[in-house]
């Protein structure tokens, strides 16, 4: 391709802060209080904008014109893609939560491999200048630190990156994060998220919900609100909302560098809720994808082969995607990623 | 005197900035409230309620948005509701997430948004007022 196509693999950055005495209980609301112009002048700078939004009594979740931000009162994530400036929001996020006696405790930075490498603006056209300019970004408090590149044998070229600087040396965040890149779409499902001849002006909320239905994504968890959005002349974004659990999901869906993303944070043994293996297979049946990565972060829970094991028997058994590649490595108060990578099993 | 019975009787606070009144009102009792929500029942008049909350980053986002709608559409009453300060009238509206706009007519609700989504409420807003 002369012309690269737009990047749909995103960068996201994690920012945990410390459960002060101060702080948190003057006010339990913690970085919700951040006021929205300061939000918006440090998207700008990330080169996004808020096209969406919904909140609950948890955290706040935005979808952006290149993906999403969610606000917890100690936690702040945004994910972009496309050739965004992720990394400028370090220090203005740093120091608006100081301005609300919030202190830095872990940051986490990670992506996985660009389909237009060349296309992205620097630091980001090498993995070391991007943790060069993490850790300038950081305060020397965050002493724990490592990065790293997990490569699979099998695909080299979808690499997944991971920068972590910690406070402590254990971490004690009881969430994991699950998150699904899958890249060749089928070109059938990918039509749902292109918005119909005629519709083009139309409201990009209401199309946004019709995508969200025609694709099934309102089947992938029926306790979850989700706040949707269409773009022009395609393309998809939506958060999901239940109880402290977030969702997202992001659909570039061109032939030629289609790509579709899903990510959730959750707890492993919450009672009621159900088993990660059945979410992602429903979540990735949306895509039929010919090529799936999924990490999954053990932030302070114990690691549990079980789950890595189940996750890969329920895709074979209900997808036909057959696990090529595991790899694991331990980040020092933030820690276990497991990468693990699938392809159809007639490949 | 006068001073009480406007307390029991009038309208709600001011929702406005102190420079310019604003059109959309807010209620921090439940009482009032249900009062102006009988008072517009007998008309034919759009009610738009804004469920939200102080600490919530969504809301505080939409906000120039409702007052400006409230400019716009004068035939169309506007009303913004604490959840904390009305967990009652939340709770009775269904309000989980937030924002939740509620419209009603006639005391049925006819429309609901969830979610800072301003060209959908501005789109519902002006096909229901009439």
């Amino acid at each position: 391709m002369s012309v690269p196509g737009f990047e749909g693999f995103e960068k996201r950055l994690e920012l945990r802060f410390f459960d002060d005495d101060n702080s948190i209980t003057s006010n339990p609301m913690g970085l919700r209080l951040i006021d929205f112009e300061s939000l918006d002048q440090v998207l700008n700078e990330v080169q996004c904008t808020v096209v969406s939004a919904v909140a609950n009594r948890s955290f706040d979740a935005y979808v952006l014109s290149e993906s999403s931000l969610f606000v917890y009162p100690t936690k702040i994530i945004i994910k972009t893609c496309g050739t965004t400036q992720l990394l400028k929001s370090i220090r203005p996020l740093i120091h608006l939560a100081r301005n609300l006696g919030l202190t830095l405790r872990a940051c986490r930075y990670s992506r996985g491999s660009f389909i237009f490498p060349k296309a992205q603006p620097f630091p980001y056209t090498s993995f070391k200048d991007e943790v060069l300019v993490v850790e300038e970004s950081l305060p020397k408090s965050l002493c724990y630190r490592k990065a790293s590149v997990m490569t699979p044998s099998n695909n080299p070229s979808r690499a997944w990156h991971v920068f972590t600087a910690s406070a402590d040396v254990e971490s004690d965040e009881p969430v994991v994060v699950v998150e699904v890149c899958m890249t060749e779409l089928d070109r059938v499902n990918a039509r749902s998220f292109f918005k119909r001849k005629g519709d083009e002006k139309s409201n990009s909320d209401s199309a946004g919900k019709e995508m969200t239905r025609l694709s099934g994504i309102d089947n992938i968890n029926a306790n979850a609100f989700i706040c949707d959005f269409a773009f022009d002349p395609c393309g998809y974004s939506m958060n999901g909302v239940d109880g402290d659990r977030y969702s997202t999901i992001h659909v570039t869906p061109e032939d030629g560098f289609s790509y579709g993303s899903f990510e959730c944070g959750l707890s492993l043994y919450d009672d009621g809720h159900e088993d990660i293996s059945e979410v992602l297979s429903r979540a990735i049946d949306v895509f039929r994808p010919s090529d799936v990565s999924i990490a999954t972060t053990y932030g302070g829970e114990e690691y549990n082969h079980e789950v890595t094991k189940r996750v890969e028997r329920v895709l074979a058994k209900k997808l036909g995607l057959k696990c090529r590649s595991r790899l694991m490595d331990v980040f020092p108060g933030s820690g276990t990623v497991v990468y693990q990578s699938f392809t159809p099993r007639r490949k | 005197m006068g001073g009480f019975l406007s307390s029991v009787f009038g309208s709600g606070e001011d929702a406005g900035t102190e420079s310019e009144p604003s059109r959309l009102i807010k209620f921090s009792s439940s009482a009032r409230w249900q009062l102006h929500y009988n008072e517009i029942k007998e008309s034919n008049k759009l009610l738009v309620v804004d469920f939200s909350a102080s600490w919530c980053g969504p809301c505080r986002m939409i906000e120039p948005t409702i007052h400006a709608m409230a400019e716009k559409f004068t035939d169309v009453d506007f009303v913004k509701l604490d959840v904390d300060e009305l967990p009652d009238v939340a709770k009775e509206f269904n309000v989980t997430a937030m924002p939740t706009f509620v419209l009603v007519k006639r005391g049925k609700e006819i429309e609901r948004i969830i979610g800072a989504k301003k060209e959908e409420l501005e789109r519902k807003v002006s096909k229901l007022r009439a």
